[in-house]
């Protein structure tokens, strides 16, 4: 059993961000880059099915992610065997992302290809989908469980409203993880230390066609400022029924 | 084995015990001084199995220095400072007088005993091969002064043992309820702890007892011999049984049952020391000799050749934390001042240390007889084998609530060092990851940006904007101090104020300061503390390399957290500075009249924090600045290095405190409401100020109880030119 997690580094959204002068990207010198937090969550049921059921687990980036060294090293610390990084992705967006590591797991097949189900430059979760077509592969996304079951997994996927559903997948199959059934273990930074003397991240490189890239970036936007806060004030009694008024005229509660 | 007595003054050795007793009492001092030697041999055995603790410079200062010492650093180890009983007196004068009789009265006895010892058994027979006849001192003038003494120093001890009998046994204080902090589920018994404290004191009350009866049923065998008035309790106790109407024939045949049961006494007390509680009169002058306060303030680094991070097993263990171990009292003292235990935690340090006791005493196959804790159950120090001893044998719960905050140490009469043992095992937690959810997200922000808030690194100085005179940057121009603000002073927005006012007022006062922008990260005392070794050496190597960047001559801090890893773990890392704390500069803007200042004649209170007063002896600074401002300091009972913890070092400001019953600042903040008249509660911690607002809300006293900042009394106490208001009114409660 092998199970490949795909991470990414993503800006650290308590930084501030800037748009480039040309305003096409964000202006990334000064920035902290993280990894997904969809994406830990993939690591960490990867992990926990290697602790259950035993699998060889390898951590993937991009080599052009800014800090993935750091992501990767701190997977291999958590308890991941390996860690790739894959050079020859010819853009930014998700599409080529996912034809690069498509075109790298042709060549190192997994049973299992995990990722976060969504990240913040990937809100609507595009990768695993890609990833699963690129691949001919079958795929689901918002996962919230994964068990082994021989040649199948069965993966508990999230609908709106608390409602889930129990898939049997065949394998292989592309996950995209919304979250793990443990929050994300902790990587000691000791350990991490340490992995970084004794491991070395594997240098992979792939040829990715240009029509791989699904899109162009010609403008981006900053949020626009929203002040729509309103402080309530009032004796606790009219804070509260102001507090449920508002609920009401929202719909947020029935009744 | 009848011997001719000496001329003179003296009194026969095994009078009425006959050859064969005698021999017999031979034989059974021989068993007995081997089962001593045996447990003794098996408890140096234990502690050779520990670790190296490089305690050899602490234990050669602690002998060479002078005992006059003992006044000015009451808190250095030293032999005088083991020999006038001082850590137990501290804090608790009866007590320690009480230990002083009974201790320097069994040195005594004991002495005495070796003294009869080396004139019946060496000198007499030694004589007798020389020159053919047997001498003794044991006799005249040297007699009477023996007998003077030894009596004098055993009605010390049967007082000092009374005192401390009855304290125990009358009205005990809470401390010595032995309940545990942490209950196990399936319930345990402590009723052999109690059990060996009672064997112990009566084993000694009997050797006592036994003594006065041989010796004054002796006299009236003997008709009362004149010189015997030299043993002046005996004595009396003799005339006492000759008015009772007791005969001297009646006398000598009760002497030697009296005899006996002494002799019985006597020996199995010793036979009865390494296996019990009566050990600590072996350990604990040598533990006391090798404590070391300073291990507590600077952590030990983790061992460079261990095979895991962390304590896991017993072989992790310093030969000092074995030791430790034995050395406990069981007094309580700990217990009752551990904040983790008053608000209701499943942590007592007397319990940690009698778990990890039990626990090390069965992988070693120690023998102790009562004074162990028993459960239906082998759990907790009852686990034998593989049990990982963070975690399993000590809960992870318990090793969580250490607040770091030092008391224990402090309090402890006999040099137990509980936080560096608590912290090497919660490194192995650590290791495991068994944390709280919010300390992970705490430890994972530190590791990312450097600080706990998860904010970006890059807005650490954001406070500073609006300031009218810009703080310098000490990585672009010198200055003569760096001000190491901290992750509080500087993220959190009820703080910032302070931290500006501070700023003003330098300023103000002409002192050339600056600090390090984004180059400061979170010092990393309290990562250091929940056992994130690896962080905190990251965070230190990130703020030496900004350190050595800066150009500056010494160091101030807003937090004493952070004053206390600068000025006392840096060093090891190779960054030693000069580290003040922000008081002890403001009492010294104020006296020089750099900051003129009119009297506010306020009553105030003052709380200490652990990590300036306890562990680095900053008291008076904040109270001669109080005083200068024309403050009157009202005491709370808990003051100085006997303060009480906030509740929030050692990381537990980063973890779930909904468990406790009464967070210790609830618990602070009640003991200053009850103080008359006192309407504010100082502080000089940035953590506290947060702390302490949020308890002085919670339990209702916030209209009664202001809290603030000492730096806001400064402000307020600054006399300007009339045209400029002051930055902000010190609120006075009504
Ligand atoms: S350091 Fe403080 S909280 Fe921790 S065990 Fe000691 S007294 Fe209790
Ligand atoms: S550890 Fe020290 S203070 Fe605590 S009970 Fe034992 S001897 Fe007393």
């Amino acid at each position: 059993m092998r199970i490949a997690v795909i991470l990414k580094a993503v800006p650290d959204l308590v930084e501030e961000m800037e748009l480039t002068s040309d305003g096409t990207d964000l202006d990334r010198e000064y920035l902290k880059f993280v990894t997904n937090e969809w994406d830990e969550q993939a690591l960490e049921e990867a992990l926990l099915l290697k602790d259950s059921d035993g699998a060889e687990v390898v951590a993937v980036g991009m080599a052009d992610d800014p800090d993935i060294e750091q992501a990767l090293y701190s997977a291999v610390a958590k308890g991941a065997d390996r860690a790739v990084t894959i050079a020859g992705a010819t853009g930014v967006d998700t599409r080529s992302r996912a034809a690069a590591v498509a075109a790298w797991l042709k060549d190192n097949p997994a049973d299992l290809v995990l990722s976060g189900v969504q990240a913040p430059d990937d809100l609507d979760g595009q990768l695993p989908a890609a990833l699963g077509a690129a691949l001919g592969l079958p795929h689901v996304s918002v996962v919230v469980s994964v068990a082994l079951d021989g040649a199948a997994a069965i993966v508990r996927q999230e609908f709106s409203g608390g409602r889930a559903a129990d898939l049997n997948v065949t394998l292989p199959a592309v996950l995209g993880i919304q979250v793990a059934r443990q929050a994300p273990r902790y990587a000691p930074v000791t350990r991490v230390r340490q992995v970084m003397q004794s491991t070395t991240i594997d240098e992979a490189s792939v040829a990715v066609d240009e029509a791989a890239a699904g899109i162009r970036v010609r403008r981006m936007y900053p949020p626009e400022k929203t002040t729509h806060a309103e402080m309530i004030d009032g004796s606790p009694a009219e804070v509260a029924a102001r507090i449920v008024e508002l609920l009401r005229s929202r719909s947020l509660v029935k009744g | 084995m009848r011997h001719t007595l000496a001329s003179g003054e003296t009194r026969q050795v095994f009078e009425g015990i006959g050859a064969v007793g005698t021999a017999a009492f031979y034989v059974l001092s021989i068993v007995t001084v081997a089962a001593f030697l045996i447990g003794s041999w098996r408890r140096t055995q234990k502690y050779r199995r520990g670790r190296p603790a490089g305690r050899g410079g602490t234990i050669r200062r602690a002998l060479l220095v002078s005992p006059l010492a003992l006044r000015r650093r009451p808190d250095t180890g030293s032999v005088a400072q083991v020999a006038t009983n001082a850590t137990i007196g501290r804090r608790n004068r009866g007590v320690g007088i009480a230990h002083f009789m009974v201790f320097w009265g069994f040195i005594t006895l004991f002495i005495g005993t070796v003294i009869l010892t080396i004139d019946f058994d060496i000198v007499r027979h030694v004589s007798k091969w020389f020159w053919g006849h047997e001498d003794s001192f044991f006799t005249g003038t040297f007699y009477l002064g023996y007998s003077v003494v030894l009596d004098t120093m055993g009605v010390a001890t049967v007082l000092g043992l009374t005192y401390l009998a009855l304290r125990r046994g009358v009205r005990p204080p809470a401390r010595l309820d032995y309940s545990r902090a942490e209950q196990p589920a399936g319930g345990y018994s402590r009723k052999a702890l109690v059990l060996g404290d009672w064997m112990f004191i009566g084993l000694f009350a009997g050797i006592l007892i036994t003594g006065f009866l041989g010796e004054a049923v002796r006299i009236v065998a003997n008709k009362f011999p004149e010189f015997e008035i030299w043993s002046p309790a005996g004595w009396l106790l003799a005339r006492g049984f000759e008015a009772v109407g007791l005969s001297a024939g009646a006398a000598a045949t009760t002497h030697t049952v009296v005899w006996w049961s002494h002799a019985f006494l006597a020996l199995g007390f010793v036979i009865y020391i390494p296996y019990s509680k009566a050990m600590h009169m072996l350990v604990d002058g040598v533990n006391l000799l090798a404590h070391d306060k300073n291990a507590t303030r600077a952590l030990p680094a983790p061992p460079a050749d261990a095979d895991h991070i962390g304590y896991r097993e017993l072989a992790d263990f310093t030969w000092k934390e074995l030791l430790d171990f034995d050395a406990c009292t069981k007094c309580g003292r700990c217990h009752e001042v551990c904040p983790a235990r008053t608000g209701g935690a499943p942590l007592s340090p007397r319990d940690l240390i009698l778990d990890l006791r039990q626990w090390a005493d069965l992988q070693t196959g120690g023998k102790t007889l009562l004074d162990r804790e028993q459960r239906p159950d082998a759990t907790g120090p009852l686990q034998n084998g593989q049990a990982a001893v963070a975690g399993t044998v000590i809960p992870a719960k318990t090793l969580w609530s250490c607040t770091t905050c030092m008391a224990c140490v402090e309090a402890c009469p006999v040099g137990i060092e509980h936080v560096p043992t608590i912290v090497q095992m919660r490194r192995s937690l650590v290791d495991a990851g068994t944390m709280d959810p919010t300390l992970q997200q705490a430890l994972q922000n530190l590791a990312s940006q450097g600080n706990s808030f998860g904010k970006s690194a890059r807005m650490r100085a954001r406070w500073t904007k609006g300031l009218e005179t810009p703080i310098k940057d000490a990585r672009k121009e010198p200055v003569k101090y760096l001000w190491f603000v901290g992750d509080y002073a500087s993220f959190d927005e009820r703080l910032q104020d302070n931290s500006r006012l501070l700023a003003t007022l330098l300023t103000k006062a002409g002192v050339d300061f600056g600090i390090l922008y984004e180059g400061e990260r979170n010092a990393g005392n309290d990562v250091r503390r929940v056992g994130e070794e690896g962080l905190f050496e990251m965070l230190a190597e990130q703020n030496i390399k900004s350190l050595e960047a800066a150009q500056f001559e010494e160091i101030f801090t807003t937090d004493p957290h952070s004053l206390n890893t600068l000025r006392n773990e840096y060093p090891a890392l190779g960054a030693t500075y000069k580290v003040w704390h922000y008081t002890e500069l403001l009492v010294h803007l104020v006296e020089s009249g750099a900051l003129p200042v009119k009297p506010l004649n306020l009553r105030v209170t003052y709380h200490d924090p652990c990590y300036l007063s306890r562990y680095n002896g900053v008291i008076e600074a904040p109270r001669t600045l109080l005083a200068a401002l024309g403050c009157e300091l009202v005491e709370m009972p808990r003051n100085k290095t006997n303060s009480f913890c906030c509740g929030a070092g050692g990381g537990r400001i980063w973890m779930d405190d909904s468990v406790l019953s009464e967070r210790p600042s609830e618990n602070r903040i009640k003991e200053a409401a009850a103080l008359e008249d006192v309407g504010h509660f100082v502080v000089s911690c940035p953590k506290d100020m947060t702390m302490y607002s949020d308890a002085a809300k919670t339990t209702g006293h916030d209209g009664t109880l202001t809290v603030l900042d000492i730096v806001r009394l400064v402000d307020q106490a600054l006399v300007r030119p009339p045209a400029e208001p002051a930055t902000d009114d010190v609120a006075v409660p009504v």
